[in-house]
């Protein structure tokens, strides 16, 4: 490099615009938060100290194991579905279908649209009475259930809804993994003999598992996140069957004004999450080999 | 070479009846929002509307604030994108191409906070901007998601393919730092800077929990808080509803149609090259 003892400062000259912001917006409050949760606070008197007690007191709430219950239920139902409705949209995608062009389109196309949109569109689907399920049941002489009243069911629609809207975020994943596995390893396993599945299996499997892994990851982060679906579809209901963690976080925190152990309880989402994705990561990385 | 037998039709007619069971919520939504509401809500079902109407969008758009919290949402992911690029671009540019002190470290800090889920610091940054007297404004919305980690790995992968004769030979002419970024890289990065821009803009215009609880004013809504709102207040007016639905979508589907490709690539490359 030419201007070589300007480095130093040119480095962190092109740095700094980005710093400040991250800092302020991103490290500060990551810190800060931390500080609240030890805390006891509802914003207009002044802080008491608790030390550990907002941590403690997650142990003998029962609305916080729930909401972390459904958290999981969701995240157990949305991730292995997800995951294998992205594999067989890519492997179409990448087949020889004539389809295959307006399939990676359809599929990807819900994605694009907001998740209030979405949500609001499969709420109107799953409508008791008047949606489009119902009617469709009607037909087969099928009474009409309550997709997101009962709880039997509620959890299920919202779940469904999602894997309309994200499935072809991990299609598109999963593809470009696919496309980077060179020609003519099929071409040759195909002309020893091997049928399609075998070559899913035997090929595009391990040699996708990086991608995999990365979708996995992904997937269990987004999954852990969920709130807005939800939040629109059922609102936690019914009678709270549905209710995930982060809309207690957001209730306790905005609702119930209790800044300190929203935040307390945010931090072990966030520890949670961490977790899973140094677990799911350590599994794809023994199964490397 | 493949033989076209009765199999061969049997997959494909599968094939698209899935691909029209897949768009068909979205033929639906636009459907609905056709119908006459009490047409909607009667014991029969009225699949294609006998008379089509325009009248549940001439409502929503006079009725509701729609149209301003698409010029919200518009504004606020558009100035979002905008200083994104401003302050991801030098910041790829010095890990990609400048040799300084603690650059590692840097790196791999900027990079760790893409585990953090922004949910974690809603409760902070509600605190920080109420201090700042910025809740209720559409800044607040903007400035927490300006520093985008998945954009500046993105460019600084990009920019590291550039080759350093191009600049060395700048600089031997004389060319300073600054001349040299925005004259070779950026030019040659623009379309990496397509796509941050892009994946920036999407997911400022998708964001709901935050600006949900920054702003409280309805008329400074996003359109993502608006039509959950209108969910709300609008209740069985589901032809209204739909309408609301289907404007709301509009602009995003315009973006999709010219982005495409930008769009997909951007998310294979977050995830090929993590």
């Amino acid at each position: 490099m030419i201007p070589g003892n300007k480095d130093n400062r040119d480095g962190y000259l092109f740095a700094l615009p980005f710093l400040i912001v991250f800092v302020l917006f991103m490290i500060y409050p990551l810190i800060h938060g931390f500080f609240i949760s030890f805390f006891k606070w509802d914003i207009l008197s002044t802080k008491v100290f608790l030390g550990l007690d907002n941590y403690i007191k997650l142990f003998s709430d029962s609305k916080f194991y729930i909401s972390l219950w459904h958290t999981f239920k969701f995240v157990l139902i949305t991730t292995p579905v997800l995951l294998f409705l992205g594999f067989v949209m890519a492997l179409f995608v990448n087949s020889k279908s004539p389809f295959k062009k307006a399939g990676e389109n359809i599929f990807f196309l819900p994605y694009i649209f907001s998740m209030t949109v979405v949500s609001t569109l499969w709420a109107w689907l799953f409508q008791k009475q008047y949606g489009l399920f119902n009617h469709l049941l009607a037909i087969i002489n099928i009474e009409p259930v309550g997709w997101l009243t009962d709880p039997l069911w509620a959890m299920w629609s919202v779940s469904f809804a999602t894997f309309w809207w994200t499935a072809g975020f991990n299609m598109i994943l999963l593809s470009a993994g696919i496309k980077q596995i060179s020609r003519e390893v099929f071409e040759s396993a195909e002309i020893d003999g091997a049928s399609y599945l075998q070559r899913v299996k035997r090929i595009t499997i391990p040699l996708l598992k990086p991608t995999i892994v990365l979708c996995l990851i992904l997937q269990t982060i987004a999954s852990f996140n969920v709130f807005g679906q939800v939040y629109v579809m059922t609102g936690g209901g019914p009678y709270g069957k549905t209710r995930v963690l982060i809309q207690y976080i957001y209730e306790t925190g905005f609702n119930y004004f209790k800044m300190g152990y929203s935040a307390a309880m945010s931090y072990i989402l966030f520890l949670i999450i961490l977790i899973f994705s140094v677990l799911i990561n350590k599994l794809g990385e023994s199964n490397y080999d | 070479m493949i033989r076209k037998n009765y199999k061969y039709y049997i997959i494909r007619f599968i094939e698209l009846i899935i691909l029209i069971i897949w768009v068909f919520p979205l033929i639906w939504m636009i459907i609905t929002s056709l119908h006459l509401e009490d047409k909607l809500v009667s014991k029969e079902f009225h699949f294609i509307p006998k008379n089509p109407t325009f009248y549940n969008y001439t409502k929503a758009i006079t009725s509701t604030y729609i149209m301003r919290w698409l010029f919200n949402s518009l504004f606020t992911s558009t100035l979002t994108m905008i200083l994104t690029v401003i302050v991801d671009a030098p910041i790829a540019y010095s890990f990609a191409k400048i040799k300084f002190k603690g650059k590692n470290i840097l790196f791999w800090i900027v990079m760790a906070a893409m585990m953090v889920p922004f949910q974690v610091l809603i409760i902070p940054l509600y605190l920080q901007f109420n201090n700042y007297h910025l809740i209720n404004n559409l800044m607040s919305i903007v400035l927490p998601r300006i520093s985008l980690p998945i954009g500046v790995f993105i460019l600084k992968q990009f920019f590291e393919g550039i080759p350093n004769s191009l600049e060395e030979s700048a600089f031997i002419d004389g060319s300073s730092r600054f001349r040299v970024f925005s004259y070779i890289i950026i030019p040659l990065g623009s379309s990496a800077i397509a796509t941050v821009t892009i994946l920036s803009f999407i997911n400022s215009w998708n964001t709901f929990l935050w600006p949900l609880i920054a702003i409280n004013d309805t008329a400074k809504y996003t359109i993502t808080v608006g039509i959950a709102n209108f969910q709300g207040t609008h209740g069985t007016q589901y032809a209204l509803i739909m309408s609301g639905a289907v404007l709301a979508s509009i602009p995003q589907f315009i973006f999709f149609l010219i982005f495409r490709n930008q769009i997909v690539e951007g998310i294979a490359m977050s995830g090929i090259k993590g």
